[in-house]
């Protein structure tokens, strides 16, 4: 059902060529350089340190890896990371 | 600009402890609270920066995430004047600092004065000062430059006009002097001419020729000395002088023989009454027969209340009684007011350095019970007048 259900939303967003986001509950994770990222549509923050953030979305984790890490921001679903980036890692809950 | 906002409002660094930082963070967010500036400090410590209005949230969810909260230090405007109250000494200062820069500006510090000679300056500013506008005094409660015009033009008759003008902290005085022209009029060639009919008994002409002499009797008009110095000749100058003539008044006075007073004696019944609109409700004092002569006072109250006048209103009513007295005069008492009430009133119309001279009684009639006098009043009176000469320029 699950399975069905994700088809008809990945078949919607295509023909009526709407952002991924919106219809898959994904985050959005934009990231300046490597100084910055800046992550919509995240459910939670899971682990802060300065050298390691992992996010919870609606399917997963997304790990960032760094140096010197640090929230500018957050608000409700919306998260601004700044720091030294090195990785941006998905763990999909499978 | 979010910053600035927030600026306002108040901001708080604290320092979260415990091992569940993560998920109350996430619970205040939720909450609709806004984290910023977050750092790990240690393992088990995070620091951060949030609203002063998100305060209570975090202290509500703190408890079941058993979490400890730090305050740091506090930001933005509320803090900032909670600091300066702390120190009254800062606030004193503040104030001080600004009473002075208004007391400085508004502090007259100099006083210009142009246009006019030494003297007449020295006047002016003598006169200002006793007026309290000297440098150096505050121009809060000094009267307005509009006022120090008016006042400087009434105490110094020598000023034709001064223009004060109030700039910034210094008073700018514009003054004109009044050039005295020693008036035209008196130089202008006139001659004195009689006002009045009458006997000259005195004549003094200080500059002109005289025309009439002592026991001359002059007519309305006549010319009593003229200005033309010589008779045809060219020369003419101001004619003045004084000439003293006997003048004559006719005054007819009519005086009532009889007179009647009526008199109170002082007792009066009262009746009150109430008005009520325009019907009038008797109250008292109502059986009081009224027999004689009397005299009906009635006095209606004005009672209002905030200036409405209530239609309900009560009248006093006082009746006098009153007696007929009837006052006789004599004839000779009566030529006596005649002539006096007469003298006074004709010394009113007259000069005041005229003298009534002689009182004479030309007629003395009784008729119908009044007394006709006819008066003459001899009069000693300056009837020189003025009269200039045209030259037809």
């Amino acid at each position: 059902m699950a399975k069905w259900q994700q088809q008809l939303r990945t078949w919607i967003g295509r023909y009526f060529d709407l952002p991924s986001d919106v219809m898959l509950d994904l985050p959005r994770i934009t990231t300046i350089g490597s100084i910055h990222v800046y992550i919509e549509n995240h459910t939670g923050l899971l682990h802060f340190s300065d050298h390691e953030i992992r996010i919870q979305y609606k399917k997963g984790q997304v790990r960032i890896l760094g140096k010197d890490l640090g929230v500018k921001m957050m608000i409700k679903e919306e998260l601004l990371l700044e720091g030294e980036l090195k990785s941006v890692e998905f763990l999909p809950d499978s | 600009m979010k910053g600035q906002y927030d600026f306002y409002k108040g901001r708080i660094r604290i320092r979260i402890k415990g091992a569940l930082v993560e998920p109350y963070l996430q619970a205040c967010t939720r909450r609709g609270c806004q984290v910023t500036h977050l750092t790990r400090t240690s393992e088990d410590e995070v620091q951060l920066t949030i609203r002063l209005s998100d305060w209570r949230t975090f202290r509500e969810l703190r408890k079941k995430y058993r979490c400890k909260i730090i305050l740091v230090e506090g930001q933005g405007i509320p803090f900032i004047l909670k600091r300066m109250f702390q120190r009254p000494s800062l606030l004193i200062a503040f104030f001080v600092g600004v009473l002075f820069v208004f007391v400085l500006a508004n502090t007259l510090w100099s006083i210009e004065v142009k246009g006019l000679n030494p003297e007449l300056e020295a006047s002016v500013e003598s006169k200002l000062k006793s007026y309290g506008v000297t440098p150096g005094k505050l121009t809060i409660g000094m009267s307005d430059p509009n006022d120090i015009q008016r006042k400087l033009l009434e105490d110094i008759p020598d000023l034709l006009w001064v223009g004060v003008k109030k700039q910034g902290t210094s008073y700018h005085l514009y003054g004109v002097e009044k050039i005295r022209h020693d008036t035209d009029d008196k130089e202008r060639p006139t001659y004195l001419v009689a006002k009045k009919k009458g006997m000259v008994v005195q004549s003094f002409i200080k500059t002109g020729r005289p025309l009439v002499s002592v026991y001359d009797v002059v007519q309305k008009g006549q010319p009593l000395a003229t200005g033309e110095l010589v008779e045809d000749g060219d020369v003419f100058v101001h004619a003045e002088g004084e000439v003293i003539a006997e003048t004559w008044y006719k005054a007819e006075q009519t005086l009532p023989q009889k007179h009647i007073l009526q008199l109170t004696n002082g007792e009066a019944t009262h009746s009150y009454s109430l008005d009520i609109g325009r019907l009038r409700v008797p109250l008292w004092g109502w059986w009081t027969s009224n027999d004689g002569d009397i005299r009906e006072e009635s006095e209606t109250s004005d009672w209002n209340v905030f200036g409405w006048q209530l239609p309900v209103q009560m009248q006093t009513t006082s009746a006098y009684s009153l007696d007929a007295i009837s006052l006789e005069n004599s004839q000779k008492e009566l030529k006596e007011i005649g002539v006096r009430t007469a003298k006074e009133s004709l010394r009113q119309t007259l000069d005041e350095r005229a003298d009534i001279l002689d009182e004479k009684v030309l007629h003395l009639s009784k008729e119908h019970g009044k007394v006709k006098l006819i008066l003459l009043f001899k009069v000693y009176e300056d009837i020189a007048e003025t009269k200039y000469i045209s030259q037809g320029d």
